[in-house]
């Protein structure tokens, strides 16, 4: 253990007689126990569904005078980007930028007028509208979205002018480091895969049409291909009776047939760079393909993750953050989705430590392959876990992104009542298990985006490297090849 | 920071729309339990139940800010919250966030402008454990040249990820505040330079914290799945011991008024598109102009369909974004002191920062000339309400604001009462406004463009 608890008791004490000696002695000593437990107050759920298909499911959760929405679209970002990537993206961001009977500007001015909020957004398995609106004005909100869902109409220069902006905003995100090393570790992890896809390129976007997008939203936007989450302070009968009456009418359609091929594997580790002259810091990513949202071991490497690093007391933390002082921002993430997962780690670290920073991150992973987690981190994270779930799912967003989770990633209904008790049941060896699995040095991606005549001498010593400019051209190959389609 | 709004043409169907919206007025009045005392050490405490989930957010907040900062430690304040972090009598170093997570909470810190918080959310089962950390750290804080050491590399990392090696270096934070104020206290880097941070001294960390970490200078506030009475026990057994100290000297913040307009150019080696960040003076918080303000802020730039962002984004297609807003980290009601609305716009290559201001002139002068419609105002003061309410759904955005009013208002009850100014306003105020305060010479701007290639 890298731990750094060892203290100078003199110091203590004389720090104490600064204060006060004779407070410090009222003082309690030791954390007090728990109060008795509190009743759960789980939200009561329900599904209904309409006759064409659209499932609605609503959330009570009175919290504020307030609604929250969750309109998705099973249909991911990479969605036909065999013929014209980026159209998902494209698509949504106009979307509500004007109907058949709504400018864009009016859309604003009456989500304005209900204190409300409209958006899309694409991610790896869904298009969702998120919105929410002050209650008292749920009927017309959900009349608004119900048009925007259906009769979304790409006026010309929306169209223009969205493609315009997404190619300079993209021009923009390049700037970020965060930015280009989730790119190409995403890349690198999925190669040709469509969780592979991140940002079309410019030529793409500039290359669809009006048409393009009408024809993707009229088979892709459709009630049978969608779900209706509601959530926060509202009457179920009446809600679902103004939902009826704003979605009854939209017609279902038979849904095109997709295919998702299996990620690639990768057998031994390979180094992306991607080269940011003038940086002054290393963004660190080391990643790997890991498993499904719907996969049992879920619960195992969300916990593995916790231990990890995905708390702010975790190993990765403690060692790199509070005892070394490389970096601010140390983190793990485990990210489970519908067909796939992948478990990463990052940090921004001056130059200087670059080497470093990877030499104690492969430890702090390769730990976590070869020898059980304690009991006391164990159970510490699982309480950390189910107490951060209620905190969670009293947030109408929180709630509304958890029940989300059910229809992209195919879950038992049962999940959010299920999440206690299954990471209750985890033992170390669970941990283990998963980790030595999924936590692979031997065969991760590592992405580091930085200045590279500053810091290769670092780097290389950790595998081959191939070398990106910002743009994600290859610069340069080890040979025998780059390993991973990109 | 929201991006946000405008209209114009439609004004015979804004005009009918507005006879069938139910009163702004007449929505449910905010009824929040508020329980507000003082210890006799000077604490004060805020409690506020809510038993809806069986979750608690308890927050400590100190009186103390960036703008206390003396000359040769920027950043310090920052730096300072960092230390909080590393160990007390009875809590090692790092071990407040273990003990934290080990009861199934999150916690943070944040320094600003004028207050420093310290919070974590948890079951409400644990609300004491929550109680005795905080108290252990504002009673004995330990420190040690080792763990400053440690922190300094961290926070100085910290800068170098959000600030030193970032396109635009937050310039619309750091650069525009350092040119719009006069007053050192106002105007200096509250993240810090490196060279400032890593001077700090354990005699600093220690003197800062008798000064400004004492219960006479902070605010407790519990908000949740408690019982009042009970909670009022555990506090007055954890904090009722703790000394009062001397109230600290607060800086003089005076800021003489501005009467020439002030405009930088800068370039950046990181960046590929340019930007340009306006700060506007606002009145001050207990002037009558403050709430108008507010909302022709709202109105301004509240949301997609205010008027900058229409003119800006979606008329002139110059910007591909839009945020800013009254206080450039939080509300109108978590500051003290002077203050400017800033608007931040990145905008694309090929235009000009000079281009994006006439813009933004020609706003401010319609609204100077022919100010605000009476549905455009009703609008604004729905969304205002409906963004307060997206502040109070969450227990630590109540903690928040009930602090802040604690703190700086030494009435958290007002939290009831928060949205009455607002709906009292009227269109002429909102004009009357904008003919005061958004005019050039009350004005700082930074045009900020991407270095040429050759200097990258």
């Amino acid at each position: 253990m890298h731990k750094n608890h060892s203290r100078n008791p003199l110091g203590v004490f004389l720090v104490l007689l600064l204060i006060s000696a004779h407070a410090v002695l009222a003082q309690q000593k030791t954390p007090p126990p728990p109060g008795p437990p509190r009743p759960l107050n789980l939200p009561k759920i329900t599904e209904k569904k309409l006759p064409n298909g659209l499932t609605v499911v609503l959330a009570p959760l009175p919290n504020v005078p307030k609604i929250t929405t969750q309109l998705l679209f099973l249909v991911g970002q990479a969605a036909d980007s065999d013929k014209h990537s980026g159209i998902a993206q494209v698509a949504a961001t106009v979307a509500n930028e004007g109907t058949e009977t709504r400018t864009s500007k009016q859309i604003k001015e009456e989500l304005r007028s209900m204190g409300a909020n409209l958006d899309l957004f694409t991610d790896t398995d869904a298009s969702s509208m998120f919105g929410s609106t002050l209650s008292e004005f749920a009927p017309r909100y959900f009349e608004l979205m119900s048009d925007v869902a259906q009769h979304a109409s790409f006026p010309e220069t929306e169209v223009a002018l969205a493609k315009d902006n997404l190619i300079q905003s993209i021009r923009a995100q390049r700037s970020q480091p965060s930015f280009l090393a989730g790119e190409r570790l995403q890349k690198a992890i999925f190669g040709k895969h469509p969780y592979g896809f991140v940002v079309p390129d410019e030529k793409s976007i500039t290359a669809l049409t009006r048409a393009d997008l009408k024809d993707f939203v009229s088979r892709y936007y459709v009630p049978n291909n969608a779900v209706l989450i509601v959530v926060g302070d509202f009457q179920p009968d009446a809600a679902f009776a103004q939902i009826e009456k704003a979605f009854g009418s939209w017609k279902s359609r038979e849904l095109p047939k997709a295919e998702m091929p299996q990620p690639p594997t990768r057998d031994r580790r390979q180094i992306y760079f991607v080269n940011r002259p003038g940086s002054i810091q290393s963004e660190i990513y080391i990643g790997n393909l890991s498993i499904p949202r719907k996969d049992p071991d879920y619960f195992a490497i969300r916990t593995a993750n916790t231990i990890f690093g995905g708390s702010f007391y975790s190993r990765l933390t403690r060692n790199i953050r509070e005892e070394k002082g490389y970096t601010y921002s140390p983190f793990s993430s485990s990210n489970t989705i519908a067909r796939a997962g992948f478990f990463m780690t990052g940090a921004a670290v001056r130059n200087e430590v670059t080497g470093p920073t990877l030499l104690e991150m492969f430890y702090e992973l390769d730990r976590m392959r070869v020898l059980p987690v304690t009991d006391e981190e164990l159970n510490a994270a699982k309480i950390f876990s189910t107490g951060n779930y209620s905190v969670e799912l009293a947030s109408q967003a929180g709630l509304a992104g958890r029940i989300a989770t059910i229809y992209m990633y195919g879950l038992p209904h049962d999940f959010i009542e299920n999440f206690r008790p299954k990471i209750e049941a985890l033992t170390p060896a669970d941990i283990q298990r998963v980790a030595a699995k999924y936590f692979d040095t031997y065969r991760a991606a590592v992405v580091v985006v930085g200045d590279y005549e500053k810091v290769k001498d670092q780097v290389a010593p950790f595998g081959d490297i191939t070398l990106f400019d910002a743009e994600g051209n290859i610069v340069s190959q080890p040979r025998g090849g780059g390993g991973s389609s990109n | 920071m929201p991006s946000f709004i405008k209209r114009s043409r439609w004004l015979l169907g804004a005009l009918l729309l507005v006879l069938m919206l139910p009163n702004p007025a007449a929505a449910k009045p905010l009824n929040i339990p508020v329980v507000y005392y003082k210890l006799p050490n000077g604490l004060k405490v805020v409690i506020s139940e809510d038993h809806l989930a069986p979750v608690v957010t308890v927050a400590v907040y100190y009186n103390v800010g960036f703008r206390v900062e003396p000359k040769g430690r920027t950043g310090f304040a920052h730096l300072f919250e960092h230390m909080m972090f590393q160990g007390s009598a009875n809590v090692k170093k790092f071990e407040h966030a273990k003990f934290v997570e080990a009861n199934g909470g999150s916690l943070n810190g944040h320094t600003d402008f004028d207050y420093t918080n310290y919070f974590e959310t948890l079951p409400s089962d644990r609300v004491e454990t929550a109680l005795w950390l905080e108290s252990d750290r504002m009673r004995s804080l330990d420190v040690s040249a080792e763990n400053l050491k440690n922190q300094q590399n961290v926070v100085s990392e910290e800068i170098r990820v959000n600030v030193l090696n970032q396109p635009y270096a937050l310039f619309e934070w750091i650069d525009l505040w350092q040119n719009a104020f006069t007053n050192w206290a106002n105007s200096h880097n509250g993240y810090g330079d490196l060279v400032d941070v890593n001077a700090a001294t354990l005699e600093d960390v220690r003197s800062f914290f008798k000064t400004y970490y004492a219960p006479n200078n902070a605010v407790l506030t519990i908000v949740g799945d408690v019982d009042t009475e009970a909670v009022k026990k555990m506090v007055e057994k954890h904090f009722g011991s703790i000394p009062a100290q001397p109230a600290p000297k607060m800086p003089d913040l005076t800021e003489p008024p501005q009467t020439k307009e002030k405009k930088l150019s800068q370039t950046d080696k990181l960046a590929n598109l340019p930007a340009l960040a306006i700060g506007y003076h606002v009145p001050e918080q207990n002037s009558p102009d403050f709430v108008p303000m507010a909302l022709l802020a709202q109105i301004l730039q509240g949301d997609e369909s205010s008027r900058l962002y229409q003119r800006l984004v979606k008329e002139k297609e110059l910007s591909i974004d839009l945020y800013g807003g009254m206080n450039y980290f939080g509300n109108e009601f978590d500051y003290s002191g002077p203050m400017v609305m800033t608007i931040r716009t990145t905008y694309k290559v090929g235009h000009t920062g000079e281009e994006v201001l006439k813009e933004v002139d020609a706003v401010a002068a319609d609204l100077a000339q022919k100010g605000v419609t009476e549905k455009e105002l009703a609008d604004a003061k729905v969304r205002y309400r409906s963004n307060i309410y997206n502040q109070l759904e969450s227990s630590f955005g109540k903690a928040h604001l009930l602090s802040v009013l604690a703190l700086f208002r030494d009435d958290p009850k007002q939290v009831n009462a928060l949205l009455e100014p607002f709906e009292k306003v009227t269109a002429a105020q909102v004009k009357a406004a904008a003919q005061k305060y958004l005019v050039a010479s009350n004005r700082t701007v930074i045009d900020r463009v991407p270095a040429p290639k050759g200097e990258k």
